[in-house]
Parts: structure tokens; sequence; C-alpha cells
């Protein structure tokens, strides 16, 4: 294949891969009159910033945005702390009749059931706990769904360390918790950086529960607010983008800024990338 | 002497205990949030009305929307996964090769993947809207007849533009997973095929494609998986319409549960859903399996 064809195809997936995006952008940015405009302004337009005063300002976007941060900060904390745990009990430790093994296969596989299967049970249980439409609830459904990832990964990571460093302080006198913190921990705190962002795109990305678990604006999360706005009536396209325009942006920051783990953390640590 | 051995019992006892006491709490959630629900899913698809029943599971064989929202997960499945496989197979392998700036392409490429799904499904309806969408708009710009294409509004292009914003979504993925793949494959077989003669095509078939077998198994898996409970951008796209057109069993499940409030059913065709990944991603892990043996 000739260079320039091939520089052609790459800039040509570029185009559809960001243009949709772009689109949205300049929606959010046009003042109602502009998006109805034929032939469609991909460039000449007066931008404004009405849409998104409207949605943070006059709607609740502001606080669907302050839910969707704490719940999704908490239970990432959560999941860190348990599944960092659990994982390096099972890199470490053998345990009889291979139960290391068979619980590490035990805990991904209950990250495999589709979201539905559990919806509908954790519903009817959260009505039951009376937590129906509360931030509480979402993160502790968010924990538990990020758990077998957090064990997974991390439990790929401490692999990676070698035993002696941390043999060297326990005969030092450390205890094995000591040395889990003060030895193990720093070697894979990127690691653990990489695995925590996950979790946060995981957290902040996810509807079926939020939609399920919630209802009224005091537990929303933003993309159930975002689509909220798309079953009334009358749709107000420029508010859903300037939404959506922000939903964005701490999701790409956070992408870019660990891109070397990408693949390692998508493929559930199979492929290290 | 008897006083320090029994404490260095008690320390080893500890010791033997650790694993289990890190490994409790972890466990203790997932057994309440996921194993919990699902045996608490069994006793609601179990009952109909206040008596036990295995009613709503004979129900599932009669009922002509479950049957139709299960043919139309596998058209949708099957139809992006092919799709999301050959582009993102053909653009791991430009990337693979001599390519300035492989960093920037490969980082922007991915930027549909990150988008939260609601959100990819909000960009898709502004470009397809059959009134003012960008698409419609530029193609009457150059002299194309759009009066048919209502995309998601028409019962025969809608399960096509589903089909299509997932394609999109979710090609980066496939892609960053066989690049990766791709560029784990040492050189040593590559120059061995070079010594040998054999053509680029011999060389893709006999070389590349097997030792990328692993990754291209793990990706199909991954996304196998997530194309058979597709919901969000399906629900956000067209809500399963028009009419039934676009209803997978995901959107069916949650309108039995949170329309009509039907949880019995719902429950009972959700484990139709996990048994059916379930089976799907053994015969995954069964040729992964075989994969890393040979």
């Amino acid at each position: 294949m000739s260079r320039a064809l091939k520089y052609l195809l790459l800039f040509l997936s570029l185009g559809v891969a960001l243009a949709p995006v772009y689109w949205m952008v300049t929606i959010s940015l046009k003042s109602e009159v502009d998006h109805f405009a034929s032939p469609p302004p991909w460039f000449s337009f007066t931008p404004t910033l009405e849409h998104y005063y409207e949605a943070f300002v006059t709607r609740s976007f502001a606080q669907y945005l302050v839910t969707s941060a704490i719940v999704a900060v908490i239970s990432t904390l959560c999941a860190l702390i348990l599944g960092t745990l659990a994982a390096y009990a099972l890199a470490r430790f053998r345990l009889p009749y291979e139960l290391d093994r068979k619980l590490s296969l035990w805990i991904l596989s209950t990250r495999m059931f589709p979201a539905i299967v559990t919806a509908v049970p954790l519903f009817l249980m959260m009505r039951d706990l009376r937590l129906l439409d509360t931030k509480a609830s979402l993160i502790i459904v968010y924990t538990a769904f990020n758990l077998p990832f957090v064990v997974w990964m991390m439990r790929g990571f401490f692999d990676e360390v070698p035993r002696d460093l941390e043999e060297a302080a326990l005969v030092d006198g450390d205890s094995r918790l000591g040395a889990l913190v003060r030895v193990v921990l720093p070697l894979v705190a990127p690691g653990l950086a990489a695995t925590a962002v996950f979790c946060l795109i995981v957290s902040w990305n996810e509807f079926l529960f939020a939609l399920v678990l919630t209802q009224t604006d005091a537990s929303m999360t933003l993309p159930v607010g975002i689509a909220g706005r798309v079953t009334q009536y009358e749709i107000k396209w420029g508010v859903m983008s300037a939404a959506g325009a922000v939903a964005i942006v701490p999701i790409l920051v956070f992408a870019m800024a660990m891109q070397k783990y990408l693949v390692r953390g998508l493929s559930l640590g199979a492929v290290k990338g | 002497m008897p006083n320090s051995r029994r404490l260095s019992n008690a320390a080893s006892r500890r010791h033997l205990l650790l694993p289990y006491v890190l490994v409790a709490p972890a466990v203790a959630v997932l057994l309440a949030l996921s194993i919990y629900p699902l045996i608490y899913s069994i006793t609601v698809s179990l009952q109909v009305g206040d008596a036990w029943s295995i009613g709503n599971f004979t129900r599932l064989a009669s009922d002509n929307f479950f049957l139709t929202a299960m043919a139309h997960t596998f058209v949708f499945a099957v139809a992006a996964l092919s799709c999301e496989f050959l582009l993102g197979l053909g653009l791991a392998l430009l990337l693979n090769s001599q390519i300035r700036g492989r960093g920037f392409f490969r980082a922007t490429l991915l930027v549909p993947m990150m988008l939260p799904p609601v959100v990819a499904a909000i960009v898709w309806r502004l470009l397809l809207n059959p009134n003012f969408g960008a698409i419609n708009g530029t193609l009457k710009e150059i002299g194309i007849n759009t009066e048919a294409l209502t995309w998601t509004a028409s019962p025969s292009l809608a399960m096509m533009s589903v089909i299509a914003v997932d394609v999109w979504q979710w090609t980066p993925f496939v892609f960053l997973v066989l690049l990766a793949g791709l560029q784990a494959i040492p050189q040593e077989p590559y120059e061995a095929a070079l010594i040998d003669g054999s053509s680029r095509w011999q060389t893709f078939w006999h070389v590349t494609l097997p030792l990328l077998k692993p990754a291209i198994l793990i990706v199909l898996l991954l996304r196998t998986m997530d194309l058979l409970r597709v919901f969000d951008q399906i629900f956000i796209l067209t809500e399963g319409g028009p009419g039934f057109a676009t209803e997978t069993i995901s959107l069916y499940i949650y309108r039995s549960a949170f329309r009509f409030f039907d949880f019995g059913y719902a429950a009972a065709m959700s484990f139709v859903l996990l048994a059916l990944t379930n089976v799907i991603s053994v015969v995954y892990i069964r040729l992964l399996r075989n994969e890393s043996r040979a």
C-alpha cells in the first residue's frame, strides 16, 4: 500500500472518529436559530454560551455533575481499598484446594453478569432497604461493580513485583501489612492510579443502574440527567449538547493521562499492551 | 522458652489467617451484591402472583415480543461484531506499519470509545435527525434526496443506524487491543518468512494471524459480552422503536420490569440472557485455553 493512501485512510478515520463529537460541541455553542439552519453550519456560526448557562445555572445540571463526581470518587475509593487487599492476598498466598485460583476466577466471573440481570433484583433490594433514589445506593452498587476489576488488575500488578523485596522487609521485622504498605504499594503505585482512573471512568459513564435506582434531581447522575432531556416532548438540543460536552471533559483528561495502561485495563488485564 | 513458642504459634496462626482476612471483605461485598441478587431474582422469577410457579419461564416460549427481541439482539451483535472486527483489524494493521505520528493517531482514534455511551448516543441523535441533522443536511448539500433517509425514525433503517453507532463507538477498542497484540509479536518469524520468500498475504495468513489469535479471541469475547447486553445507546437513540424495530433483550427486560412492573417475568428473561452469555463465554475461554496449550 502506498504511503499516501495509508495517510489518507488514517486521516479519513480520524475525521469519522472526531467529526460527530465536534458537531455536538458546535450545537452546544450555537444559538437555537443556527441549529435548524440549512446547510448545516459546520464552521461559521456565532458562538454563544447561552446553553451552558441554561444547563448549569437555570437547570439542575450542576447538581447532577456534583452527584456524579461524589458517587464516582467514593465508590472508587471503596473498591480500591477492598480490592487491593484481596488482590494482595490472592497474589501472594497459596491457599489449600487451589482456593486462591478459584476465588480469583469466581471474582472475575461476577463482572461478566449482564448489568440488566442484577439491575432488576438490586432495584427490589434497594426498595426494601428504602435506599431507592439515594446516592448511597449508587455508591454501593458501583463499588461492587468495580471490585472484580480492581482485584483482577491489582493481582496482575502485584505478580510483577519480585517477592524478594517484601521478604527482605519481613526479615527486617516488618509485618505483612507493613511490608505491603511500605514496600509493595509504592512499587505498584502507577498501576493503582491507572486502576483508580478506570473505576472513575466506569462509574462516571454508567447509565443503567443510575437510571433504575434514581428518580429525582437529588440523586441523578449526569448521564441520567442528560437522558431525561431526550424523552421529553420538547427536546432541548443545545442544553443536552452542553451537558454532554461537559461530561466528556474529565474522561478525556483521565484517559490521556493513563494511555500506557489503557489496553491492559480495557481487557481486564488479559492483554498486557 | 514455652512462652516464646506459644507466641510464635499465635503469630503463625495469625499469619495463616491473614489471606482470608484480606479476601473476606471483598468476597462479602460480592456475595451481597452479585450472588444474593441472583438468588433473589430466582425466587422472584418463580412466583406468579403470590404462588410458586414456573409460569414466567413457560410464557417465554410463546411470547413473540421476547423471541423478536432475542432475534434483534443476535442480528445486532453479529453485524456489529463483524464490522468492528474487520475495521479494527484494518486500522491496527495500518498503524502497525511505518507511520509517522503513530501516538497521535492512536490517541485521537480512541476518543469515541471514551465517551459515556449516553453522550455518544446524543451525538448521533444530533447527526441523524432527519430534519436538522448534519448528515442529511450535508447529503442535501451535495444533491442527494434525503426524504426517505429518516434513519432512527424509519423501521427499515433504525437497526442499521444503531449498529452503525455501536461500530463507531467500539471499533477503537478492537483496534487498540489488536494493535497491542501486533506490537507484541516478535520480529523473528517475519524475518524467517522473508527468507522463505513468502508473499505479504502468505505472511499475514501464516504468521500474523496465528500469532494474533489470543488477542483476537479476547477482544471478540469482551465485545460479544457487551453486544449481547447492549442497552444505553439503543435506549437513547430509539428506545427500542420505531415500534419494536430495535428492541433488544436488555431493553425488553427493562420495559417489563420498570414500565409494566412485571418483575417476575423480567427476572425469568434475564436468566435466559445470563445463560446465553455464559455459554458463549465458555466457548471462547475453551478456545483460548487450547490456544495457550498449543
